[in-house]
């Protein structure tokens, strides 16, 4: 069978993939980011993406420009996460180790439940951020879709920030430090809550941002957000949970294998491939959580 | 008499009642009745799993469906009543679990990498009811086949819902009776050492990875006997009445409002859980709203469970324990 396949249709599709990739492990972030610092596995961050999505279209409708309304929409879902690291999540720092990880996952799977129950009152449609004036491009023979475009170009973009954030600055330095070590970062002088607080903040936005990419190429439902945030979990878990380059790696490679998996075997084995793709790592590799 | 013996016996006792006094009322109440015993079967196999063994598993809705649907493809398939392969339907859900559990148990996973685990099985399942349409109906889902047994019962004038109550409360009855033999026997005692302690439960010599099989065929049995009951309340299968936010959420609520580890707690959780859906009725929109601020609130604040909570207020205020303690001795 894949002697029959066209070359041209397989680097289509690739690129695809690499787009589909670029916004699962922009997702996968803001899992990792959050457990690997606070213990917390975020079972709202699709409901963040979807605040994203909603936020621009309802922003567009006032002033009709994109990029301003993705701006705008980045900025609210920070806020909410802001508002969240202040209200929600001082009650699940306040148990330690297994016991808050546990409070964590039924606190955010609650969260995402009464979000999207809020949500659906008033958006009960299907949504998706259409991208005005870009066109599918012929590069060499090969059409490349509009929106995957647009998805690297804005993705290199975030990708490159977040690599200068956490590689030159001082706070993402400070960051990684307490992923790896948390004792020894805190007798370092190293405020942990603060930086939990930053970096909440900052996977709020990574997932509003992802969510939006992800509804340039396909309408969206509010219900759709848990979906995204089982694609974040797995994403997160194959690559490692705790490690951010593993996470980008696994996000490429999950975004690819399920982009041909659909093409060649339909929407059902391509979900299935991601599933077992996560219950896989679990299985061989259980000790890199907690 | 010691009262303690036959603890499991009150509550299928009281509930035998009930069809007497509300079901006159037509299907409508009694849906509603026969739902609040299959979720309390449901958290009941939960707890013995999750309470006792620290197993979190997050694929309830997913096992029933794995039930539900054996029993009803193989019954096709042969052509015989859909009761007669009812048990195939448990066992292999059972088997599906147990599995599951033995893998987690051999890896030495975590309460977190079984939750994680289990819910990545649970979306296969409902991806897989959905894509494998030649088997399961996929979207459009199949009608569950009307059976002999649920039409003579009809022409003697027992309505089918009315059956399904007693097939429930039957199956109450059984799990209230297995919770207590359970915890009375070694199985119980197995149970508490490994969720304290597991490390030091291995070294003292107690068969872990089994104990901690046992408990998931055990758990996971029950949910694949619940299936093929589900459906015929329903009287159609498809994937979504298996999904995580319909079965799964709501079982976890009701195991942690009633209080985890306790014989009661899921009955009164599922009364409670039930009688509040039903209030909400009128405001479908904000029911999903209600149900997220109720997991969030009762996991930050009342892990113990309202049967608890309750039990120590009454204890503080009337002292029952040793009162009823006096009752039991006299005799």
């Amino acid at each position: 069978m894949a002697a029959a396949v066209d070359p041209s249709l397989l680097i289509e599709l690739l690129i695809d993939g690499i787009g589909a990739g670029l916004i699962l492990a922009l997702l996968g972030l803001g899992i990792t980011l959050v457990f690997g610092l606070g213990g917390i596995l975020n079972l709202a961050i699709g409901v963040f993406s979807m605040i994203g999505i909603l936020t621009v279209i309802e922003v567009v409708n006032i002033v009709p420009n994109v990029a301003f309304a993705i701006l705008i929409a980045m900025l609210l879902v920070g806020a909410f996460g802001l508002l969240l690291d202040k209200t929600l999540l001082p009650l699940v720092y306040r148990s330690e180790g297994e016991q808050r990880i546990l409070i964590g996952i039924f606190a955010t799977l609650g969260l995402a439940i009464f979000l999207e129950g809020l949500l659906v009152v008033q958006y009960s449609d299907f949504y998706s951020v259409h991208l005005p004036g870009v066109q599918p491009t012929i590069i060499g023979g090969l059409l490349i879709r509009g929106s995957s475009i647009a998805t690297i170009a804005i993705s290199v973009v975030a990708f490159a920030l977040l690599y200068l954030f956490f590689d030159r600055t001082y706070v993402g330095m400070a960051t990684r430090t307490v992923m790896d070590d948390e004792v020894g970062a805190t007798l370092c002088g190293i405020d942990t809550r603060r930086l939990r607080t930053l970096v909440f903040v900052v996977s709020a936005v990574v997932a509003g941002l992802a969510g939006i990419m992800a509804s340039f190429s396909g309408e969206m439902p509010v219900a759709a957000s848990f979906e995204l945030t089982i694609e974040a979990v797995i994403v997160s878990v194959v690559g490692g949970v705790r490690s951010l380059v593993g996470t980008v790696i696994a996000g490429l490679i999950l975004g690819i294998v399920t982009t041909m998996a659909t093409a060649f075997f339909g929407p059902t084995m391509s979900a299935i491939s991601l599933f077992a793709a996560a219950v896989l790592v679990l299985v061989i590799k259980p000790g890199e959580i907690v | 008499m010691n009262i303690q013996h036959h603890k499991w016996l009150l509550p299928p006792v009281v509930l035998a009642v009930m069809p007497f006094l509300f079901f006159t009322g037509g299907t409508y109440v009694a849906r509603i009745f026969t739902l609040f015993l299959m979720f309390a079967v449901l958290a009941m196999a939960l707890n013995i799993v999750f309470g006792h063994t620290d197993q979190l598993l997050l694929f309830t809705g997913g096992v029933v469906g794995l039930g539900a649907y054996t029993t009803l493809i193989t019954a096709n398939a042969i052509g015989i009543s859909m009761w007669a392969t009812v048990l195939l339907g448990g066992v292999f859900a059972g088997a599906f679990g147990a599995f599951t559990c033995w893998v987690a148990a051999r890896r030495r996973m975590g309460i977190i990498v079984i939750s994680i685990l289990t819910l990545a099985l649970q979306l296969a399942l409902i991806e897989a009811y959905f894509g494998f349409s030649d088997l399961t109906g996929g979207d459009t889902g199949m009608r569950t086949p009307q059976t002999e047994l649920v039409g003579s019962l009809e022409a003697m004038g027992i309505p089918k819902l009315t059956f399904l109550y007693y097939a429930f409360l039957v199956m109450l009855a059984l799990v209230l009776l297995l919770y207590q033999y359970l915890m009375k026997s070694h199985y119980g005692l197995a149970f508490d050492v490994i969720r304290q302690d597991e490390l030091a439960a291995e070294a003292a010599g107690v068969a872990v990875v089994r104990y901690k099989t046992i408990a998931g065929f055990i758990s996971t049995f029950i949910m694949g006997l619940v299936g093929p009951f589900y459906a015929q309340i329903e009287g159609f299968v498809f994937p979504s009445m298996f999904s995580f936010p319909v079965i799964d959420v709501l079982v976890l609520i009701i195991l942690v409002v009633g209080g985890l580890r306790t014989m009661y707690g899921p009955i009164a959780g599922a009364a409670l859980l039930v009688y509040v859906n039903e209030q909400l009725q009128a405001a479908q929109q904000y029911r999903r709203m209600v149900f997220g601020l109720l997991l969030m609130i009762l996991f930050l604040y009342f892990r113990e469970g309202i049967v608890l909570f309750v039990d120590e207020y009454l204890e503080d205020r009337f002292e029952y324990r040793d009162r009823l303690a006096g009752i039991t001795r006299r005799d």
